[in-house]
């Protein structure tokens, strides 16, 4: 169920990437896509990570004027080096989110721009201002995605953590030294 | 469905990602050989896109237009008396163009001069932009049914946009021409006053054209116009590209280095117009030649 509601937040995403820019020209750098695989990697879910990420990436090239699998590189890059760093750091507190999803966006853009260059493909936007602005949009529109997916997903991601983080403990049963020297 | 243990995954996760990166590797290096923008994911996800865009540029625009027309109701009185002697200069001009018309059907026929052919135009609403911040092309409403085909030049009221550079049955993507590169095929340029002639390309920022190979003798003014010559084989000659806003002037030897403001408003139009327009065809000799300037 947790990864059905991934995976509408992520077609949503993908739609509104889509859409946005011909409503208003800023929306272009929010990175929408990116933040749900970012998300779906801080979940400590590799596998789906990497497919949404490439899935996501794809659907995104196919309406742009880059290169087909740019982005779906940059991404699925992304959704690996998020769940490793979850692998090992404990991230479920939203304010270390926050830097997670700028370092995603800034390395992103650069491999995506990085790959365009080794391709002989000049991308049109300035490289700095662009990622820039990118990084600002996506890391503000981010933390407030993150704050309602948290409280979306809620009950069931914190039991899963539990489950996961902490081993149950052994109910051992210590002998208390007093008692047993009253016993005697 | 598969359960599989933590450690399970951890040991297949690099190996997925290995896979996937050279997947996408290989579609980016295919892109990237085929000049042309078109494939088979990209017209199934245009088609796809055109019935969520559609609504949303038309609900998006019917808010704006509303907007729009709150506001300039203020000036709607003074803009009508502005309009209504607008109108009684415009009526003169007119009597003195028909005469000038009509002056000029004598000379041609005197001249013996071929009357050039009108191209059709097809209008087309803009649906949608690029979802990358990287790149600035357009997606149109008008497909392959519509009869778009690859390569077609893309206009506005002010001037030239852009070629066509994939079409779907319901959809096109037009490449702006601040995009095209002098290793590309850069449009050709025709100075308005001198009629040099020079290659129009992208400068990497948005809405500023760089005119170059123009010789430095040549005398270049600002805001002067550039129009198309329709030497590089895409787009029709005469259509206006846009005026000089900058020259860094050359010598005997050095060209001139010239920045021009394209004609069309980027970032505000939300209609285009496609001209059905073949370029003839070239000659064999000629056909070794892609470009105006040969790739390094």
């Amino acid at each position: 169920m947790e990864q059905l509601k991934i995976t509408v937040a992520l077609i949503i995403a993908i739609l509104l990437q889509w859409t946005l820019r011909n409503v208003a020209e800023p929306f272009v750098y929010i990175d929408f896509p990116l933040i749900i695989v970012v998300y779906a990697a801080l979940q400590r879910n590799a596998i789906k990570a990497l497919f949404y990420g490439t899935f996501a990436g794809i659907a995104v090239d196919a309406l742009s004027g880059g290169l087909l699998g740019a982005n779906g590189f940059s991404k699925t890059l992304i959704a690996y080096i998020v769940s490793e760093i979850v692998r090992r750091v404990y991230l479920d507190n939203l304010l270390l989110k926050i830097p997670v999803i700028a370092g995603a966006c800034l390395l992103n853009n650069v491999v995506y721009y990085g790959m365009h260059r080794l391709l002989g493909q000049e991308p049109t936007g300035e490289f700095v201002p662009t990622i820039a602005y990118t990084i600002i949009g996506t890391t503000v529109v981010g933390t407030i995605i993150y704050l309602i997916l948290d409280s979306f997903f809620a009950e069931s991601v914190i039991k899963r953590r539990k489950r996961e983080m902490f081993a149950p403990r052994r109910q051992t049963r210590r002998r208390n030294p007093i008692r047993l020297g009253n016993r005697r | 469905m598969i359960e599989r243990s933590q450690k399970e995954v951890w040991k297949l996760t690099p190996w997925l990602m290995i896979a996937l990166l050279l997947g996408n590797f290989i579609l980016m290096a295919y892109s990237a050989k085929t000049a042309s923008n078109q494939n088979l994911i990209r017209v199934w996800a245009q088609t796809t896109a055109k019935f969520v865009q559609s609504p949303i540029t038309g609900v998006s625009s019917a808010v704006t237009n509303y907007f729009q027309s709150i506001s300039s109701l203020g000036t709607a009185k003074s803009e009508n008396d502005v309009l209504k002697q607008r109108v009684q200069e415009l009526e003169v001009e007119l009597q003195n163009r028909e005469s000038l018309a009509v002056e000029n059907v004598r000379l041609k026929s005197i001249l013996e001069l071929k009357e050039q052919s009108d191209y059709k135009r097809l209008p087309a609403q803009i649906i949608g932009r690029d979802p990358s911040a990287w790149f600035d092309t357009l997606i149109i409403n008008r497909g392959s049914l519509d009869g778009v085909k690859l390569n077609m030049p893309v206009v506005t009221k002010g001037g030239l946009v852009g070629r066509v550079s994939a079409v779907s049955p319901l959809t096109a993507q037009i490449y702006l021409i601040t995009r095209e590169k002098v290793s590309e095929g850069g449009v050709i340029g025709e100075l308005g006053t001198s009629n040099a002639l020079g290659v129009v390309s992208g400068t990497g920022k948005k809405e500023l054209l760089e005119m170059g190979y123009v010789p430095g003798s040549i005398e270049v003014q600002v805001g002067d116009s550039v129009y198309t010559t329709g030497q590089e084989g895409i787009y029709p000659a005469g259509l206006k590209i846009g005026e000089i806003v900058e020259v860094r002037s050359g010598s005997a030897t050095v060209q001139h280095q010239i920045f021009i403001k394209p004609s069309a408003n980027f970032s505000a139009m939300q209609e285009v117009a496609v001209l059905f327009y073949e370029p003839p065809p070239r000659p064999e000799y000629d056909k070794s030649l892609p470009n105006a300037v040969k790739k390094k």
